[in-house]
């Protein structure tokens, strides 16, 4: 639920950052006063951004503690905590429990296809030998990623149509399909309805950051292989793949773990979270809890937040733990 | 020849990815232009038999109780507002993180390009509260401050951009008697235009596309960006129960009105996604 939509900007490498930032904590006692305009310049910008990102992330983790309901005032104020009470709430809660099978089943097919796509697509596109074609591959594959996504999901809407789109009409036409699924009004289909338009707008920024990697490999890595007698899944292997790990590990900070697929399971669907609440996520169940039903709960709700995000952390460190052990 | 034969199977895997990457925008194009006996056909064609522009007509008519020019504008508005807010406030932070000296200077840039990793639990809700206080909640004012306080991007961007203006053009002006306020207006943001141009239009596809912040702080309906508006416009329910279905058409006509913007905007300036992409990834 960040307000930074994640796949507006790479991730640079942290470690780096947190380097500089030690020498300049180190720097600041023998640094002279210096010109006083300079905190003129950057006074709006230091505000601006406290104001709007430093006190939420303060006030949120706080919220996360209390029993916060925005149509009961008597609940809201910013120490007015209740300790544990809500995670003690989220393991009798059902739904919530019901919403973290779902949400770890959509990460099972999103993040593996994600890679795979992405990274096949990449592949692709660098073995084009004109520039100009590459490059009109590369647009196109980034243009679902800059689209808005509401419009994006609309638009799928249509093609799911069961009686006007095009999917169907495919399905029965050309293929002969008789009876083909009603993808949005089926509990059976919805994950699936939710999972091709998701991978849809994703994949292209991530075959983008795949590509830079893959620019960046020295070709004369691929032709000493190549001399030894490699063919191209072994060079694929044993180097393509290694040398990309940094953008691997990338991708998976940039997704951050669980795959809620907040706003096309919202917009795609009529129905709140699909048929039957069949795509009802963790982030979904969370949006909901905090802005569309009963009291709006968003204490509750920023509880529910914290847990995902920490089990996203785990999910993480996890799949980086697979990748470091796969390796040796 | 033999060269060009084994490329054919490349590029028809990728013009299949072009094919599924493109094919939702075709068929809103497409289906924007038909009319409607065309629409509801039972297996819709890939092409337009009798081209109408009826749709377009029903979606930009003011007199005629559309709403979209309304929601156009506000999208406009608010993308337009935010990208002038950052162009300010981060050029001015930017340029001071990168020329002026000043006492804490780094450990200050540092914090708040390390903030941008903070994981931000229930943020929203916190966002949220925090806009209502401010009585910001519901107008277009709050987004347009709320777009640009995600800075730490830009900022870094920027700061780039101005530490790669060379020192002595500054100086020469020093020398002429200009101050650090000229130098800055006069030199640094002519020479960083086109990093101005790059935060620019990331900020502006941002806000345009922006669903979930924008759908929180929004409530009156005649505020919303086109992005929202779409959402609740859209006739999917009459649709399906077979009776007045009338909107499937200027729905479509809306989504490409939607989407024109965003895509003129991609299309003229892709080349500085790709190389934004490698100064983000390889420069930081």
């Amino acid at each position: 639920m960040a307000l930074l939509d994640q796949h507006d900007l790479p991730v640079p490498e942290q470690e780096s950052f947190l380097a500089s930032f030690k020498t300049a904590f180190k720097d600041i006692r023998e640094e002279k006063k210096g010109d006083w305009l300079g905190y003129l310049f950057i006074t709006p910008a230091v505000i601006l951004f406290l104001v709007f990102q430093g006190y939420p992330i303060l006030r949120g983790l706080l919220m996360a503690f209390s029993d916060y309901r925005w149509l009961v005032p008597e609940t809201q104020g910013l120490f007015k905590l209740n300790g544990l009470d809500n995670y003690l709430a989220l393991l009798k809660d059902e739904t919530f429990f019901r919403s973290f099978q779902i949400t770890l089943r959509y990460t099972a097919f999103y993040l593996p296809l994600l890679l795979i796509l992405s990274l096949g697509v990449a592949l692709l596109i660098a073995r084009v030998g004109s520039p100009r074609l590459a490059s009109f591959y590369r647009i196109v594959a980034y243009i679902p990623v800059v689209l808005p996504v509401s419009v994006s999901m609309m638009m799928w809407r249509q093609i799911y149509n069961p009686q006007y789109g095009f999917l169907n009409s495919f399905l029965k036409n050309v293929l002969a399909i008789q009876d083909p699924p009603r993808w949005l009004s089926d509990p059976a289909w919805s994950l699936t309805a939710v999972l091709i338009p998701d991978l849809w707008l994703g994949f292209g920024y991530f075959t983008l950051l795949f590509l830079v990697g893959l620019y960046n490999i020295d070709g004369i890595l691929y032709e000493a292989a190549a001399i030894d007698g490699a063919n191209d899944w072994q060079q694929l292997i044993h180097i393509t793949l290694p040398l990309l790990k940094p953008i691997i590990t990338l991708v998976l900070i940039t997704t951050g773990g669980l795959a809620s697929a907040v706003v096309p399971v919202l917009t795609l669907f009529q129905t709140p979270a699909g048929p039957d609440r069949s795509m009802l996520t963790l982030g979904v169940y969370g949006f909901q809890t905090a802005f569309s039903i009963g009291d709006m709960r968003m204490g509750y709700a920023a509880s529910m937040a914290l847990v995902i995000g920490i089990f996203s952390m785990l999910f993480t460190a996890l799949i980086f733990k697979l990748l470091n052990s796969e390796r040796r | 020849m033999q060269k060009f034969l084994r490329t054919i199977p490349l590029n028809l895997a990728l013009m299949i990815m072009v094919f599924v990457c493109l094919f939702p925008l075709y068929w809103s194009l497409v289906s924007s232009f038909k009319g409607r006996t065309e629409l509801y056909e039972s297996s819709p064609s890939l092409w337009i038999r009798q081209p109408t522009l009826a749709n377009y007509q029903t979606v930009l008519s003011l007199s005629g109780g559309s709403e979209i020019p309304l929601y156009l504008w506000n999208s406009l508005k608010i993308g337009l507002g935010a990208v002038l807010v950052q162009f300010i406030v981060v050029s001015m932070a930017a340029y001071a993180f990168a020329r002026i000296k000043f006492r804490g200077r780094d450990l200050i840039f540092y914090s708040l390009v390390l903030m941008m990793f903070i994981p931000r639990v229930g943020g929203l809700m916190a966002t949220y509260e925090l806009m209502d206080f401010l009585n910001l909640r519901n107008t277009h004012l709050g987004l347009i401050l709320l777009f640009p306080s995600t800075i730490s991007l830009s900022l870094l961007i920027m700061r780039q951009a101005f530490l790669a203006v060379p020192r002595e053009l500054e100086e020469a002006a020093m020398i002429d008697g200009a101050n650090t306020w000229q130098v800055f207006t006069r030199i640094a943001i002519p020479m960083a235009q086109s990093a101005l141009v790059v935060i620019s239009i990331l900020t502006f596809l941002a806000t345009w596309g922006d669903f979930i912040t924008t759908y929180t702080m929004l409530d009156d309906p005649s505020l919303f960006t086109v992005s929202i508006a779409i959402t609740q416009i859209t006739g999917w329910s009459t649709m399906t129960a077979g009776n007045a279905a009338t909107t499937y058409g200027s729905d479509n006509a809306a989504f490409v009105l939607a989407i024109i913007p965003v895509i003129l905007v991609y299309i003229l300036t892709q080349k500085w996604f790709v190389r934004g992409f490698q100064e983000g990834i390889i420069k930081l």
